[in-house]
């Protein structure tokens, strides 16, 4: 430490004694002329003098830039002062102190030599008042216009070696004299920002003085209890403060450099939390403009910044308490909002420097479209991909930064911080496995607890996040799938394990059940995206593709809750929590649709859940809020859906716990509800199963269920006590229709014949009535013995009516004023309840969209738009598309290798992994010699499995043996027919599952010879002739019988046997009128299509199908009936693959050129 | 409200009000279980807000369309009470 000079005046004639380090107030007079200044501020040696000069000095500057007293005069005092003191050219100047002249030139030459004397000396009080000064001159005279270029003097002038010296010293004092360092920090601020950064250069290349010390200096902060004063900042404070200013005007290269001063990058944000709101603000707003947004800085100098270090203390901000002054804290962002709107910005803009482009699910270090050997592709399959299981426990990343930044989050306890944390999986999706493959410590198991809520929301938002489009970066698929696990890990996140999940499922506390119900409906919507992905048509190789696909079902399925916990889960939740029973529905609906092979798993009947949600509705009154019916009308939606998944549903069949059937149920859900609720989707359920039962006409352009419909609103409005009344009868009336659907055909009949035959009625034959009205007609007889007066009563309303909306809604009105006519006589006579002698006339439909054709047309088409506009839009498919459709692989193409692959094999291995598949396939090859081979090694693959502990062994023995047997005889002869050998590798799946429905028949052609006819396709009339031996399984054997004839359409001597004569005809005719039934759906006729598809591949195969079963016409009829444009569109890609691949000439001299009519575009 | 000016309700007027509504149905569901967690020890600070927002993330599981047609259902009754009348 220096030596200590006197303070002041009065310290003179202090004696000499130990000085307290006080500082002591200098004095001071007022400055009336510029003369007076110029010579208070004179070089003096009398350092009391100069003191006295300075602070005279620092008082005025103070007053000038307050405004306050004279400010004219003040003003042209400080002119008339610094013209007077300004250097001529070479005037003060001190060679070799700058470059040119005006840099040479010292301005306030006599301050710059009390500083140096006072350096000298060691005077801190002169050293600080110099500074101070220094900064208050040059911060007023940035705000004056014409005293700029002396400013601009002053600032050169300090940069000039000498003052450069002084500059350093300053700011390398003793880290106790505050009052030294912090002037100088702020005269070296003015400096920077005088003139717009004028001289921001100079004082960067000056560095090693002007940023002297300045880490240390940032270290410097705010002691004591008390917050830190705005008047009265810290050294931190004012050192920060130049720092920021220095960045703002410094040009990238310089800011750079200064960026990787690390000590300094270290400084700035070392005690973060302990600064003052403003400067807090201050810091992330001039890093944000100066750093993050500047693109003219380099990404590595920004990287510098943003490291793992820094990013933690900003994000340390989240907990920042301090509370901002009184005056700003209601207008500007609290801090931890600032804190969190620069980090967005820095982890989620790529040219921040911190994030770096990922490639999506595809970690670092991998090539997703390495080439891979087809042979090894072949074998192999997704095993043949080396990486495909290797990112289990660890994924390389390239965002290590952000990974290693995340760690320190806590996303469950703070929304911004979840938000941020989602925000950055969001850009850099690799990092979602890899964030909870390194956070293993919190897991998902269920407590009732604010951080498990926070934790079940943060996860909701990550599954909530959508996949990256192609897996990855680029705009296409890559080669080979993204790995499973990864995969996986951004469907449900690793701590949405089975067991955790199934324990939340089932906890007591319903918002748990509620949380994970949720989370797990959009795991399954995810799931359902990632799938489509696999399937997309794209793929270079599709197989490869779908085998990830299955195999990503198959680890979610493992990963999540099975459908029985979901299902106990929805049996638990009460009766009156809708939003959790339709939350639980939902995911229940999503299973049948998303993986039906899990969900059909369980044995769940939907019925009693339809009938709760049924009676719920049913019950609700006027005083419930509407908005809560509409939701528990999603739940029924639901499970209306689930309940079109399951075959068994009863409409019909009123349960004990229900006095309506479902059906009637669900109508009078729908005619009970509030006005405004939409009900479209109840309205198609019921409009769909009144068709599929026969209640009403499928036609298009009848009104189907709609007079009903309408006929139940209108008289709910109108006379809602009529209502429990007539609900019975109607209820009899439509299970009694749905039930014996054929006699009301028959009275239908008989009525059509009836009025037909009357006189004056020369009505077309092609009249129909609605079945449900028929059995209305015949009921009612029963009613009138049956039934007391209110209900008759009620019926008498109620059945006028319901025939003037059928009449307006364009049913055949003689026919229905027959049937009212029947129907008058039992209606009562009585005074007030008489019903209309005739059919009302000219009713309109007020609550459905009916009729067509009329005024109303705008609302027609909302009905029957769906229709038309499907079928006047046309879809075209391509030849690729149609073989993508329906073009399967050969089965039953022989691998020669499978002679030998099986002789180590257990008998399990060899049933249950294709080994006998592949042996028993070679009966269809080429040579003599494999064939011969082949027989041999059949028959020992049946020893063998003989010999097993084989659960199925007898069977399967006996299945090998008789292939065996049937074709020993025409071994030499050449290959065996394919439908022969296709059905023993389909029979052999039936075989090895006895629970399978075509266990019983399978076995009856096994038991029934040795040897089969070669002629016959084995099986085929057993099951499209006779009844399934088991249940209602019929459609489902009928698929198994398709998808072996498909592998059994191979040769033309395969073709021979689909269409040779028969006793019931030949096998391809009967396939085509078997895909004429109305009831089957598209899959099963996809199945015939995909038959016929193979055909068309066999040399003469369309000329057979065109002149011996008329496809065309077939085809055509097929695409006329669809309304489904895209099945028009498979029907008609068909006709055009058959007129392509059949013999034109032939066909067209067959067909007199009516089929080459057809193809206008082709020929 | 008025029919005409519900049908012009814009997408972010029907999204609010059924964040609402669904924040209001959730809190009278699961009034007990949030009563426990407002007494569990780690409720501090941002838990209220947390668990606001938690709740209302449900709302994601919801179609804009869905939305429309719950909120919508809101004055059926009075309209329909009205009819009636």
């Amino acid at each position: 430490m220096g030596k200590r000079f006197t303070r002041g005046v009065d310290a003179l004639s202090a004696p000499h004694k130990r000085q307290k380090i006080v500082h002591e107030a200098p004095t001071a007079e007022d400055i009336y002329a510029s003369r007076q200044l110029r010579h208070l501020l004179s070089y003096d040696q009398d350092l009391a003098r100069t003191r006295h000069g300075l602070q005279s000095f620092k008082l005025f500057l103070d007053a000038l830039l307050a405004k306050q007293g004279d400010h004219e005069e003040h003003v042209k005092i400080l002119k008339d002062y610094l013209d007077a003191v300004r250097p001529t050219d070479g005037v003060g100047a001190s060679p070799g102190d700058g470059d040119g002249d005006s840099d040479r030139a010292v301005y306030l030459p006599d301050i710059m030599q009390t500083w140096s004397q006072a350096a000298q000396t060691n005077n801190d009080n002169i050293m600080s008042a110099v500074a101070v000064i220094l900064a208050l001159l040059l911060k007023l005279l940035s705000h004056t216009l014409d005293m700029a270029p002396c400013g601009l003097g002053i600032c050169r002038t300090l940069l000039q070696k000498r003052q450069l010296e002084l500059i350093s010293r300053n700011l390398s004092a003793d880290k106790g004299k505050s009052f030294i360092i912090s002037p100088t920090l702020r005269m070296l601020r003015e400096v920077v920002c005088f003139d717009g950064g004028a001289v921001a250069s100079p004082l960067f290349r000056a560095r090693a003085s002007t940023l002297k010390s300045l880490a240390r200096n940032m270290g410097i902060g705010h002691i004591g209890d008390v917050a830190e004063d705005i008047k009265r900042p810290s050294v931190r404070t004012n050192a920060v403060q130049f720092f920021l200013s220095a960045l703002r005007y410094m040009h990238p290269e310089a800011k750079k450099e200064l960026l990787s001063q690390r000590d300094i990058v270290a400084a700035l944000t070392r005690d973060f939390k302990q600064d003052p709101p403003y400067l807090v603000s201050e810091i992330l707003g001039g890093l944000r403009s100066q750093i993050l947004l500047d693109d003219k800085l380099a990404r590595e100098a920004k990287s510098n910044l943003l490291n793992v270090s820094t990013l933690v203390r900003i994000s340390s901000l989240y907990q920042y308490r301090q509370t901002t002054s009184e005056e700003s804290g209601s207008t500007s962002p609290s801090i931890p909002d600032v804190a969190h709107d620069f980090l967005m910005t820095a982890c989620t803009t790529p040219s921040c420097g911190v994030l770096r482009q990922d490639s999506g699910l595809y970690p670092r270090e991998i090539d997703p479209n390495a080439v891979i050997p087809v042979a090894e592709l072949d074998e192999l399959g997704l095993e043949a991909v080396v990486w495909m299981n290797r990112f289990k426990t660890e994924v390389p990343v390239r965002n290590y930064v952000l990974s290693n930044f995340l760690q320190n989050l806590r996303p469950w306890s703070s929304i911004q911080q979840s938000e941020l944390v989602t925000a950055v999986f969001r850009v850099a999706p690799e990092l979602v496995a890899n964030f909870f493959l390194n956070n293993k410590s919190f897991s998902f198991e269920p407590k009732l607890s604010a951080t498990w809520i926070g934790y079940a929301a943060f996860l909701f938002n990550t599954v909530a996040m959508p996949l990256p489009e192609c897996f990855c970066r680029a705009p296409v698929f890559p080669e080979l799938p993204p790995p499973t696990s990864l995969v996986l890990d951004n469907i449900l996140p690793l701590p949405l394990n089975q067991k955790a999940l199934v324990r939340c499922l089932a906890h007591k506390s319903n918002i748990i059940s509620f949380f994970a119900t949720r989370i797990l409906v959009l795991a399954i919507q995810k799931l359902d995206t990632a799938l489509k992905l696999h399937h997309d048509p794209s793929h270079p190789s599709p197989l490869l593709w779908r085998e990830a696909a299955r195999r990503l079902v198959d680890e979610f399925c493992q990963r999540s809750p099975g459908i029985k916990d979901m299902i106990n889960s929805y049996r638990l939740i009460p009766e009156d929590d809708i939003l959790h029973r339709e939350a639980a529905s939902q995911l229940l609906r999503l299973c049948y649709e998303v993986i039906p092979q899990i969900a059909l798993t369980a044995k769940f009947d939907v019925s009693p859940f339809l009938e709760t949600a049924l009676v719920r509705l049913s019950k609700q009154d006027e005083s419930d809020d509407p908005r809560d019916f509409a939701l528990s009308l999603k739940e029924l939606e639901n499970l209306l859906a689930i309940a079109g998944y399951s075959p068994g549903m009863r409409w019909f069949t009123a349960s004990d716990s229900l006095a309506l059937s479902p059906f009637a149920m669900l109508l009078k859900v729908y005619v009970d509800a509030p006005r405004r609720v939409s009900l479209d989707k109840a309205r198609q359920v019921l409009g769909f199963v009144a068709v599929e039962h026969q209640l009403v006409p499928a036609h298009t352009g009848r009104p189907g269920l709609l007079p009903l419909l309408e006929t139940l609103q209108s008289l709910n409005r109108s006379s809602p006590d009529l209502m429990a009344q007539v609900w019975p009868f109607l209820d009899n009336c439509l299970t009694r229709c749905a039930t014996s659907p054929i006699k009301y055909l028959e009275i239908a009949q008989e009525l059509i014949q009836e009025a037909s035959a009357s006189p004056g009625n020369d009505d077309s034959p092609r009249a129909a009535i609605t079945l449900v009205t028929v059995a209305m007609l015949e009921q009612l007889l029963f009613a009138t013995k049956t039934e007391n007066k209110l209900t008759l009563g009620a019926l008498a309303q109620f059945l006028p009516r319901y025939m003037g909306f059928s009449a307006a809604g364009g049913e055949d009105r003689p026919l229905l004023d027959a049937i009212y006519s029947k129907m008058l006589p039992h209606l009562p006579k009585g005074k007030g309840t008489r019903a209309p002698k005739a059919i009302p006339d000219g009713v309109t439909f007020e609550y459905n969209t009916w009729p067509l054709g009329e005024e109303t047309s705008q609302s027609v088409t909302k009905i029957t738009g769906t229709i038309e506009d499907k079928t006047s839009e046309v879809v075209v498919m391509s030849a690729e598309d149609l073989q993508r459709a329906l073009g399967v692989p050969d089965g039953l193409t022989p691998d020669n290798s499978a002679l030998v692959k099986w002789t180590q094999k257990t008998a399990d291995e060899l049933v249950d992994e294709g080994y006998a598949v592949s042996l028993m396939t070679l009966l269809v090859s080429e040579h003599a010699s494999i064939r011969k081979e082949a027989l041999v090694n059949i028959l020992k693959m049946a020893a063998k499995v003989r010999q097993s502990e084989y659960e199925e062994k007898e069977q399967i023995w006996l299945l090998l043996s008789e292939l065996a047997e049937t074709a020993r005889e025409f071994i030499e002869e050449g290959p065996l027919p394919s439908p022969t050998v296709a059905f023993a590798c389909h029979a052999l799946a039936v075989l090895r599952d006895p629970l399978s429905t075509l266990y019983p028949k399978v076995n009856l052609v096994l038991t029934r010879g040795p040897v089969w006819n070669l002629d016959k396709v084995p099986l085929a009339d057993e099951i499209l002739l006779e009844e399934p031996s088991v249940g209602d399984s019929y459609y489902s054997q009928i698929n198994w019988l398709l998808s072996y004839l498909v592998d059994s359409l191979r040769t033309p001597r395969d073709l021979e046997l689909f269409h040779k004569k028969r006793l019931r005809g030949p096998l391809l005719e009967r396939l085509l009128a078997l895909a004429s039934n109305p009831y089957m759906r598209l899959p099963l006729k996809t199945q015939v299509l995909r038959v016929l598809y193979r055909a068309t591949g066999i040399e003469g195969g369309s000329t057979t199908l065109t002149t011996r079963f008329g496809v065309v016409s077939w085809l055509e009829a097929q695409s006329a009936r669809c309304t489904n444009p895209s099945e028009a569109a498979l029907y008609r890609a068909m006709l055009a693959r058959i007129w392509e691949t059949c013999d034109q000439d032939k066909v067209s001299a067959w067909s007199r050129h009516g089929v080459k009519a057809s193809f206008p575009s082709s020929s | 409200m008025g029919k005409s000016q519900e049908t012009q309700m814009t997408e972010q007027e029907v999204a609010s009000e059924f964040k609402s509504y669904y924040l209001q149905r959730a809190t009278k569901e699961f009034a007990e279980d949030l009563d426990k967690v407002r007494g569990a020890d780690d409720f501090r600070n941002d838990a209220l807000q947390i668990l606001v927002s938690a709740l209302q993330q449900g709302t994601e599981l919801f179609s804009p369309e869905d939305q429309r047609r719950i909120v919508m259902a809101s004055s059926s009754s009075t309209s329909s009470s009205a009819a009636r009348a």
